[in-house]
């Protein structure tokens, strides 16, 4: 390969792509020219860099030199100060919230100071659409090593010893699954992929997809190996074009290079791979309910037992793991079992990739050691709260975890310590939330997702969550009765105790465990008529502060005609008012009013 | 064997069995619904949860699908079980209030009213999908499935259309536990007494009681697995292994020297004669449906019900229903005054209610007939002379309000009556079956202008006919009762006896000359009785000589001169014309 002078690793993953990442690069490429740097500098598009809420955003290598929020028109000064005139632009730098001084090198931020990587190791390193970047990176070692030095037995062994879990959520041990599935009777076997990420706010798996889908073939090849299947799948989201067009081309480029297909490096060993791509039901995140959605069937669970790795797909024995799962595998073969369990705590090993969202600072991808402090993701990587508020809580585990309050915010993260608390590790989503946010709501707007996700097939889950929806709305509405919270806990507890599937038997987690740590902001709506929040706008009384209205905004009268209900009355420079029987509590006057003159109570 | 403690009590018992089957073994009550032992395991109605206990924690578990294992200790009606059970059954009756099974069950609990919000009294459809297995899985029709999902999710066909793959088998209502879905009839009516009305019927069932041998046979016209190459489920719950799908219908061919044909009859197909409201109104039945009805073996095990369950009040028998009318058959079915004085008498001796018999003329001709008739009068049943003329619902008086009205004038007072009743019995007309004519082909037989088999002499020959060796006997030949028809057949079976190894033949019969036949196949075009057939190897037409009744149409259409008839010889004819005319 040419040396260059500099490398410009433009992020393309899906957040920088959908705020004009490709115009970016384009740009780049174009004043490059203009300024005749072509054989100094090059442009290279890298998979999901992580700190997804700063993009477009790009790294300068060697210097790992970092540039956020970047658009079209700030190129051309860019590229004249930096690679001309070797004056790196602070303006276009990240700046941490409480400081005034940019961070310059992309080491130094602290959302990336914390990180340890090994899932998403190639992450804003390699162009995802070049497999001999992967090469270089070491990429295939693992491969190599496992199909030319090591039996089945052996592999499966490494995986156990490495203590790897199903990081698609129930945590269970990857070794031990794999072990079960090669001891199936069957001759036939299958592996699959899920790449059917659908909680909201969650997408670590996209990332993984998008940046570096040969870690996931690798993954798989060996994973084939070890268990003797002869034919995987990779069930991925139709919502996820990006990463489906950069896996097929890395499917193309192994199998030109030999690395799937038949006789893979000459050992006889043949594996292929299919994609699949989903219709987008939630519920077919479920293993079983892939794996009907897989043989054409409508997607929905079937009852365990008997469990997939006996009889999966199409009858035949089955192994079934999430994307960041394989993209694990490749490092623990190339670098053993025992580097690996050496990180993390005792029963949780390796590192766990988040999507830390919602109200804080730094919003994007992180992948941490297991056993890392809340606090340290929320306050250390994450940045703190925006605006000063205060941290509430976290939701994690997407819409089947629970609400972790700031009691517990000291809590080391791990499988175990998430479900004592009462949520779940899930897939990985965290979402931050600060004082603004009603608990309540929270509760409804996560029920609202399940209930429409659930496939209907189980009665608990099909009726309960409904009526649970129905429960939580009636109390957002100020309609609800001290009864109403017995119902809500008794049901959401058979809920989880009988639901068919994973949906159904952890849909009332963000309930349950709101309940538990916010239970005073349930009576208050119930007993006080009051959101503390101010989020449930039934609850709400909306009036104006006359002063306010006169002496800052004039009496401007743009509530007046925001206002569906024609609900405000009032003259140009006089104070304006809200007539309260008239009120729909829309909340439309308190959004538009930019003197902060109507009032909430 | 596998050591389980389920509700305290150690057992040893068979791997791979379910909880739910030992359960059922122990006699221990596990409400289901969605499980039935024919289909494989679903899981989805969750009533069937257990407490499986384990060392750290327990869990609640579906019975129906989970195996038991080593060491599994089993709680069937802990409180954690049972409670979930009730929500469970609360958050069924607020879907299907309607569904009996589900009032039962809740009741079995002591749950009266469900906390959630009911939005369709009426509905019953629990969602167990029992009826989109069994047509998935089982029937193999594909008909049935699911749309929508979560709350919104219901049983539906493919774009909610009425689907050409449904092979109207009934599985679907057979297996639905609540009555959700339910087998009508063409014409929308329910179908109570499912053998009366054209509702499914039955693959595997005894012809009928005295049927020899007495086993039942599988129809496959309504088999499902001639349908659709699957189910089979009779072959999976029967023991002995009896059941072979494979067996194809033989036909072996017999070589006799006569036949006596008794193929029997049908009767007229009332829904021809709108006035009748046959198959238009409820309770209006034919005699042969209600004979069928008041049958120990129908389906009202004898009991004379309407379609609502209720019982008749009064029951209208109408008479010469096509028999006797210039529009329909002119003749008299001679049977009918009888059976329906007979039917009259079973109405009495079963039910409280009044019987009308609209009658043309009583014809009580045979023996010890017209003293029954006698003994009806006095039973109480009430004669109207005068032909039905319409069957109707329209009420015009309260009296007649949801009742069955039979309008007909009386001749003995000469007034058009009105009777309200709620059952009304017609008496076809006896006529010739659909394939006589086929029959009559093949056996060379012809018939009466009314479509029966011509005997060869109403009064000379009334058993044999213009075949020789091929005998009649019954209601072939003609309307005829029980008495006439034994006495007939024994008559064909003592003809049959008299031949001996050998039928006598008319002397008269054509032949053909091998020598000038060049086979043009013009004679076995002309041939009434099918006499003729053609001789591949020879390339010559022959005739049959029994079969031949030397009418000599074949003689007259030879071209070649081949067909000639013996004691009619050309050469005699021509003697006889020379002899008349010189």
């Amino acid at each position: 390969m040419k040396p260059y002078r500099a490398e410009l690793m433009v992020c393309a993953g899906t957040g920088c792509v959908s705020n004009g990442a490709f115009q970016v690069k384009d740009a780049l490429e174009n004043e490059i020219k203009e300024r005749g740097l072509e054989n100094e500098v090059r442009v290279v598009t890298t998979g999901c860099n992580g700190f997804c809420g700063v993009g477009p955003l790009l790294v300068v290598h060697p210097d790992g030199i970092f540039y956020q929020l970047l658009t079209t028109k700030d190129i051309p000064y860019l590229v004249e100060e930096h690679f001309l005139k070797g004056r790196p632009v602070q303006r276009l730098m990240y700046t941490p919230p409480e400081d005034k001084l940019p961070v310059p090198k992309m080491s130094e931020i602290e959302f990336f100071k914390h990180q340890m990587l090994i899932a998403l190791r190639n992450r804003g390193i390699i162009d995802p659409e070049n497999i001999e970047e992967y090469i270089a990176r070491d990429g295939y070692t693992g491969l190599a090593k496992a199909l030319n030095g090591m039996t089945p037995e052996e592999i499966i062994q490494t995986v156990k010893d490495s203590k790897l879990r199903g990081r698609g959520g129930a945590g269970f041990q990857t070794g031990v699954k794999w072990e079960l599935t090669r001891k199936a009777k069957e001759k036939t076997k299958y592996i699959v992929c899920n790449a059917d990420e659908g909680d909201p706010g969650a997408y670590m798996d996209r990332s993984i997809l998008e940046s570096d889908p040969h870690s996931i073939l690798e993954g798989m090849i060996i994973g084939a190996r070890a268990i003797g299947a002869q034919q995987g799948f990779i069930y991925i989201r139709h919502e996820y074009p990006l990463a489906m067009k950069r896996l097929l081309i890395a499917i193309d480029q192994a199998k030109e290079y030999g690395l799937l297909g038949d006789n893979i490096f000459d050992t006889g060993f043949s594996f292929d791979i299919q994609v699949h791509r989903g219709a987008g039901a939630f519920v077919c995140g479920e293993e079983t309910a892939l794996l009907s959605a897989l043989e054409g069937q409508r997607g929905e669970p079937r009852p365990r037992p008997p469990y997939p790795v006996e009889h999966g797909l199409s009858g035949y024995p089955t192994n079934i793991n999430n994307v960041e799962t394989w993209a694990n595998i490749p490092v623990i073969i190339s670098r053993g079992a025992k580097w690996y369990a050496e990180i993390g705590t005792e029963n949780s090993k390796g590192t766990k990739v988040f999507s830390l969202v919602g109200k804080i600072n730094n919003t994007g991808l992180v992948e941490v050691p297991m056993g890392i402090k809340l606090r340290d993701i929320i306050y250390g990587i994450g940045g703190g709260i925006p605006d000063g508020k205060k941290f509430k809580a976290v939701q994690t585990g997407g819409p089947s975890g629970g609400c972790i309050p700031d009691s517990l915010i000291d809590l080391p993260i791990d499988y175990e310590s998430l479900k004592e608390a009462g949520s779940m590790m899930g897939s990985g989503g965290m979402v931050v939330m600060d004082e603004d946010t009603c608990m309540v709501d929270v509760a409804r707007y996560f029920l609202t997702f399940t209930c429409d996700e659930s496939c209907g097939k189980c009665s608990p889950c099909r009726d309960g969550t409904k009526y649970l929806l129905d429960i939580l709305t009636r109390i957002t509405e100020g309609k609800g009765n001290m009864e109403d919270l017995d119902l809500l806990e008794g049901l959401s507890k058979v809920v989880k105790e009988t639901a068919l599937c994973g949906l159904g038997q952890t849909a009332p987690n963000p309930i349950l465990t709101t309940m538990k740590y916010f239970r005073d902001e349930y009576e208050s709506h119930i007993k006080d008529k009051k959101c503390p929040a101010k989020v449930c706008r039934q609850l709400n009384i909306y009036t104006i502060d006359e002063e306010r209205c006169v002496t800052e905004g004039h009496g401007c009268g743009v509530c007046m005609r925001e206002c569906p209900e024609k609900a405000i009355t009032g003259e140009k420079k006089k104070a304006h008012k809200i007539n309260q029987e008239i009120c729909v509590k829309c909340g439309a006057c308190y959004d538009v009013c930019r003197f902060g003159a109507v009032i909430v109570e | 064997m596998i050591n389980i403690t389920l509700n305290g009590k150690k057992l040893s018992v068979e791997e791979g069995m379910t909880i739910l089957q030992v359960a059922q073994q122990e006699r221990i009550d596990i409400p289901t619904l969605c499980y039935h032992p024919l289909l494989e395991p679903y899981a989805a109605c969750r009533m069937c949860v257990v407490e499986v206990k384990g060392d750290s924690k327990s869990e609640l578990k579906t019975s129906c699908n989970t195996k038991v294992q080593e060491g599994m200790v089993i709680e069937t009606d802990s409180e954690r079980t049972l409670n979930a059970r009730r929500l469970n059954i609360e958050l069924l009756m607020a879907r299907a209030p309607a569904a009996k099974v589900i009032q039962e069950m809740a009741a079995q609990m002591g749950i009266e009213k469900t906390p959630f919000p009911i939005e369709n009294p009426e509905a019953k459809c629990i969602l167990c999908g029992m009826c989109v297995r069994v047509c998935e899985d089982v029937v193999g029709a594909h008909v049935l499935t699911f749309e929508e999902r979560g709350f919104e999710r219901k049983v539906t066909t493919a774009f909610n259309m009425p689907s050409e793959k449904c092979i109207e088998c009934g599985a679907c209502a057979y297996f639905c536990p609540t009555e959700a879905i339910r087998v009508e009839d063409f014409r929308g009516r329910e179908v109570l007494h499912s053998e009366l009305t054209l509702g499914p019927t039955t693959a595997i069932r005894i012809p009928f009681m005295q049927s020899t041998p007495n086993v039942p046979f599988i129809d496959k016209d309504n088999c499902i697995h001639f349908k659709t190459d699957k189910c089979k489920l009779c072959e999976m719950v029967c023991e002995p292994e009896a059941i072979n799908h494979d067996v194809e219908d033989t036909f072996k061919e017999i070589e006799v020297g006569s036949a006596v044909l008794a193929t029997g009859y049908e009767l007229l197909d009332c829904s021809n004669m709108p006035q009748y409201g046959y198959g238009r109104l409820d309770n209006v039945i034919t005699s042969l449906e209600f004979e069928h009805l008041c049958h120990a073996s129908g389906p009202t095990g004898g009991k004379i019900l309407l379609k609502d369950g209720r019982e008749p009040k009064g029951v209208a028998i109408l008479h010469c229903i096509g028999s006797r009318d210039e529009n329909y058959m002119k003749y008299c079915s001679r049977v009918c005054c009888m059976y329906a004085m007979k039917m009259a008498h079973l109405v009495h001796e079963k039910v409280d209610a009044e019987v009308y018999e609209f009658y043309i003329d009583i014809r009580a001709f045979g023996k010890g007939y017209e003293e029954f008739y006698n003994r009806m009068q006095k039973e109480g049943t009430h004669f109207i002379r005068g032909k039905a003329a319409e069957v109707t619902n329209a009420a015009l008086i309260p009296e007649e309000e949801n009742k069955l009205i039979v309008r007909a004038e009386d001749t003995t007072v000469n007034m058009i009556r009105r009777i309200p009743v709620d059952l009304v019995i017609l008496c076809p007309a006896i006529v010739a079956r659909k394939d006589s004519e086929k029959i009559m082909k093949l056996f060379g037989l012809c018939s009466t202008p009314d479509g029966f088999f011509k005997e060869q002499h109403p009064k000379l020959g009334p058993v044999s006919t213009d075949a020789d060796g091929i005998f009649l006997a019954g209601a072939c030949q003609g309307p005829k009762d029980i008495p006439d028809t034994v006495a007939q057949g024994a008559g064909a079976a003592g003809a049959v006896m008299s031949l001996g190894d050998e039928v006598a033949i008319e002397p008269i019969f054509s032949a053909i000359d091998e020598e000038i036949c060049v086979g043009c196949k013009i004679c076995i075009g002309v041939c009434p009785y099918d006499a003729i057939s053609y001789v591949e190897d020879k390339k010559i037409s022959s005739i049959e000589e029994t079969l031949c009744k030397g009418c000599g149409a074949c003689v007259a259409a030879c071209p070649s001169g081949a067909a000639d008839q013996n004691c009619f010889t050309n050469s005699q004819i021509e003697a006889e014309v020379s002899g008349a005319l010189f």
